[in-house]
């Protein structure tokens, strides 16, 4: 069962920018989706879309079985875009307060939210004096006052040092479990890779692939060099058949699972070929994306 | 709206700006009482001769009403646009957005809570008047005395409309502009200066002729309605151009129009 589903979903600004063009996304039930592309690549607008602070210029939204901006909708819907926005002169609790009034929250569910994010002892220090990461902390809290079936989180450890990172990380994959949908919006690779069930890859507004990170990341596979080289390719042919071997720059690509590399192994050395290299094909999420987006590495 | 309002009270009532702007009104009264006091019992002081009557407990209502325009209007319009304007600098228009309310029921609440903060504010203007003026009596000897309820009600009430139709002015222009800054410039320039030359500038034109416009202002209407409310002890004065009635409805027309324009761009344009 789909929590959001997006059609054609379009947002072009009156100085003819086109930040998200015809988004079809599709995010289902209790998994966490990752929402991935390079920064001004249009996941701000199309989450400030899927939650109705701005309005599509064409295309459907529906979010947990509501238009955006339905309040029926918003109910079920905790949200975190972009940097968290609360009132400096009140503390962390009291902001949370004013947060769960706009949303009939009862009030106890301000100290649970709290101690869920670590910040009950900070709870009472004024917002405009907090770091970074506990306002980060406070928004993911004001996320969560609801409850909510989905939460959506927008670059939840931008700004953050690499504890902070780990753990905001351990902390949404925590809130991830069971069956709440969470919906992460990222420009780090390692974070998506380490959280998320699927991703869905965005560039110049429009979302270029969506699968799950195994797909994104591609089939199994083993690389082989040894000598002869000729002699080496017949055998693996023999053993895996023809579509399942290629040659890759002097050494030889298998189409299988890493795990049966002992038994490779074995036969090439079995047959007095010389094996000097035998690795599984690991394509990492980085290389997946830069190939997606079409961006240099390293650039 | 409930859940609005109580949102609204929840975050507002601690809020620096009001409570500093209810002090500051607070003593805005008490610095305009000491001045009159003083010239009073000074005669021959640059402003001539206030007459001590004016002073009294039975004629606070009349002599607090120079507290409702320009002063008491431009901290209400300074108020409206900050309570607005800074939703936006703050980023919290987005959280409180994304909540269970709808945009319009958002603002109702805060237009509610606004209008309460108003009230608290003439409120304050009535009691530090109605406190200063029995303290004038005492130590003049004199008897105290209070206006007629029904008096005190409407100019509680006059006042109110002022505050009320300035702040939300202010309100508008910080929904329009979208920040707390250019909302208070272009506000108060308009409420104490522009105005005030834009209205010199139509009643000297063509020898007067198009004079009838003028009565169309708010700063107008507010300065007619708070001079509706006079008495023989503050001397020989002209009847204003614009009667009291005609002047509240005119005031109640603009906080109409103000709190409407508010709605109209808060629901329409995007949260960016």
């Amino acid at each position: 069962m789909t929590v959001v589903e997006t059609s054609g979903l379009t947002k072009r600004y009156g100085s003819g920018v086109l930040a998200v063009d015809s988004v079809e996304m599709s995010v289902r039930r209790g998994e966490v989706y990752g929402f991935l592309g390079p920064n001004g690549a249009g996941k701000t607008t199309t989450l400030r879309m899927l939650v109705g602070l701005i309005r599509p210029t064409s295309g459907t939204a529906t979010v947990v079985g509501h238009g955006p901006g339905d309040p029926a909708g918003l109910a079920k819907i905790g949200a975190l875009v972009e940097a968290p926005g609360f009132y400096p002169y009140l503390s962390g609790r009291q902001n949370l307060k004013v947060v769960a009034d706009f949303a009939s929250i009862n009030h106890k569910r301000v100290e649970e939210v709290l101690d869920i994010v670590e910040l009950t002892s900070r709870a009472g220090r004024k917002f405009g004096t907090y770091s970074t990461g506990m306002k980060q902390r406070l928004g993911v809290a004001a996320a969560l006052l609801k409850d909510p079936e989905l939460l959506i989180l927008d670059e939840p450890t931008s700004g953050l040092d690499p504890q902070g990172m780990a753990e905001m990380r351990k902390l949404i994959k925590d809130i991830g479990q069971g069956n709440r949908t969470v919906l992460l919006s990222s420009h780090l690779l390692p974070e998506v890779e380490q959280i998320c069930d699927r991703v869905g890859v965005i560039r110049g507004g429009r979302l270029v692939t969506q699968s799950t990170v195994q797909e994104l990341l591609g089939e199994e596979g083993v690389l082989v060099t040894a000598q002869p080289a000729d002699r080496a390719f017949e055998l693996l042919t023999s053993m895996f058949g023809v579509a399942a071997v290629s040659r890759q720059n002097g050494s030889i690509r298998l189409r299988t699972d890493p795990a049966g590399s002992l038994e490779i192994n074995s036969r090439l050395m079995a047959a007095g070929i010389g094996v000097s290299e035998l690795r599984p094909i690991e394509r990492s999420l980085e290389e997946a994306f830069f190939q997606l987006t079409g961006e240099k590495q390293g650039s | 709206m409930i859940a609005s309002i109580k949102a609204e009270w929840r975050k507002n009532r601690f809020r620096p700006a009001f409570l500093v702007s209810a002090g500051l009104i607070a003593g805005i009264v008490v610095l305009f009482y000491s001045a009159e006091w003083y010239q009073a019992t000074h005669p021959g002081g640059p402003r001539g001769l206030v007459s001590i009557l004016t002073l009294y407990p039975d004629q606070f209502v009349n002599n607090v009403m120079g507290a409702g325009f320009p002063l008491g209007a431009a901290m209400a319009l300074v108020l409206g646009a900050l309570i607005a304007g800074s939703e936006y600098s703050w980023g919290t228009l987005k959280t409180v957005f994304t909540q269970r309310p709808g945009r319009l029921s958002t603002l109702a609440g805060r237009v509610v809570v606004f209008q309460t903060w108003m009230g608290i504010m003439t409120l304050i203007i009535f009691a530090v008047g109605a406190a200063y003026s029995v303290v004038i009596a005492s130590v003049q000897g004199q008897s105290i005395s209070w206006p007629a309820p029904f008096d005190i009600v409407k100019g509680i009430a006059a006042i109110w409309l002022v505050l009320a139709v300035n702040g939300s002015l202010g309100m508008a222009l910080g929904v329009l502009f979208r920040q707390s800054a250019a909302a208070l410039g272009v506000g108060l320039i308009y409420v104490t200066v522009l105005q005030i030359i834009v209205v010199q500038f139509i009643e000297s034109f063509n020898g007067g002729s198009y004079k009838w416009i003028t009565n169309w202002f708010d700063g107008q209407n507010a300065t007619a309605l708070l001079n509706s409310f006079t008495s023989p002890a503050f001397g020989h004065s002209t009847p204003p151009a614009i009667g009291a009635e005609q002047a509240v409805l005119t005031l109640a027309a603009y906080l109409a129009f103000f709190i409407v324009a508010s709605a109209a761009l808060l629901r329409q344009r995007d949260v960016t």
